[in-house]
């Protein structure tokens, strides 16, 4: 996979150069450079030969639609993979921090619940089983 | 007498009819049951309605129910670590990425930092418009490059501006270096001024990097020696307006002899 993104990236790089030249020959153009810009215009059909060829061996590579969006804005596409990784960690932590102060929460409760109802509290104890190791 | 009348014709309308809501004491209102309440807690089964009906069976408490089952993974566990990630999470935030997206792409020439809505070029409008597209790609035959044929002579002002606009805010910086560097040196080194200019905008040979290194470090050591200067110049101010100051107290002294001790005039 990795061999098909180079080989895209380096025709879309000679692509990119043909047409930066035409922009050269183009801006300040001169007579005898006519057949040299045909040249390079059959160039550039060939260039999206190449390019359509390889469409098939990137066929299984998926791009989040927001990575666009930070394209589009003029922004380096590495920053949202590193915007998703901070969010992801943060949600961990969320997360993590719910689970710990719900657990928290129930072992405090059923101390005090196994203090004001100590029989009831045996009871739902024996009744849940394994969980009375939790608890403690 | 016409009330009691209507009233007597009502009642045997009643006797008459037993099942219509009007033969009940409320009647067409339901009944009032008055709601039992389970006190003992030993409700054992619950019968649920709505969309899918379902029996749920609870234990001997109210609304005892089975636990779900323990889940491998939760959001307890450091995910970071679990997918192997940690490695690409310390690169990602331990450099520092530039915001544009030039400093991802350097080799793309012309502007592309600027946002694709002002030219129509954002990679949005491609996913909710797509091009047509499935034909063949074929070469340009003669009689089709004919279409092609340009008159000779330099683009038009307002296309050459925005294909050279990148370059010029290069060169601009550059020169302002050059022309700060020029005005510090020629004091120090006494070199001539066109001979430096024709070095500086060379540029390109390792002669001029270093002699660029040694012209900043000079501005640089000139920098901290004004800036001591001026920190000496603002402790001799505060030293000589502070009380502790051997200058400061006479002035002091002096004044006290007119006014009462702890006292000092109001201005």
């Amino acid at each position: 996979m990795s061999a098909a993104l180079e080989n895209l990236e380096n025709q879309l790089e000679l692509f990119v150069e043909n047409v930066r030249q035409v922009k050269i020959i183009v801006s300040d153009f001169q007579p005898q450079g006519q057949s040299v810009l045909n040249q390079k215009i059959n160039s550039i059909v060939q260039g999206l030969q190449e390019i359509d060829k390889l469409k098939s061996q990137v066929q299984e590579v998926h791009v989040p639609l927001e990575v666009f969006d930070y394209i589009d804005e003029g922004r380096n596409p590495q920053l949202y993979t590193k915007d998703c990784m901070e969010k992801a960690l943060n949600k961990n932590e969320q997360v993590k921090g719910k689970i710990d102060s719900y657990r928290k929460f129930r072992a405090h409760l059923l101390e005090e619940l196994s203090q004001v109802f100590p029989n009831e509290t045996m009871k739902y104890r024996t009744a849940r089983g394994d969980d009375v190791n939790r608890i403690q | 007498m016409s009330e009691s009348f209507t009233i007597q014709v009502a009642d045997s309308l009643r006797r008459f009819e037993p099942n219509s809501p009007r033969s009940s004491p409320r009647g067409n209102r339901s009944p009032v049951v008055p709601r039992q309440q389970d006190s003992t807690g030993t409700l054992k089964t619950t019968i649920s309605l709505g969309k899918t009906p379902t029996i749920v069976h609870t234990g001997p408490f109210y609304l005892h129910k089975e636990l779900p089952g323990d889940a491998d993974l939760t959001g307890a566990t450091n995910l970071m670590a679990h997918y192997n990630l940690e490695h690409s999470y310390n690169k990602f935030s331990g450099k520092k990425f530039k915001d544009s997206l030039s400093s991802f792409l350097p080799g793309l020439p012309g502007m592309i930092d600027t946002p694709g809505n002002t030219d129509n070029s954002s990679l949005r409008s491609i996913i909710e418009k797509p091009p047509i597209g499935g034909k063949d790609l074929a070469f340009l035959n003669s009689s089709q490059l004919a279409g092609f044929r340009l008159h000779p002579g330099p683009l038009p002002e307002q296309y050459q501006i925005s294909s050279m606009a990148p370059q010029k805010k290069k060169q601009k910086h550059k020169k302002h270096k050059k022309s700060s560097e020029i005005s510090v040196q020629e004091p120090g080194i006494g070199l001539a001024g066109p001979g430096v200019g024709v070095v500086g905008e060379g540029g390109a040979g390792s002669g001029g990097e270093s002699y660029e290194k040694k012209h900043k470090k000079q501005k640089r050591h000139e920098d901290e020696k004004d800036r001591k200067k001026k920190k000496k110049e603002k402790k001799k101010k505060k030293q000589k307006h502070s009380p502790e100051h051997p200058g400061a107290s006479a002035s002091l002294a002096t004044n006290s002899n007119s006014n009462p001790p702890g006292m000092m005039p109001l201005l």
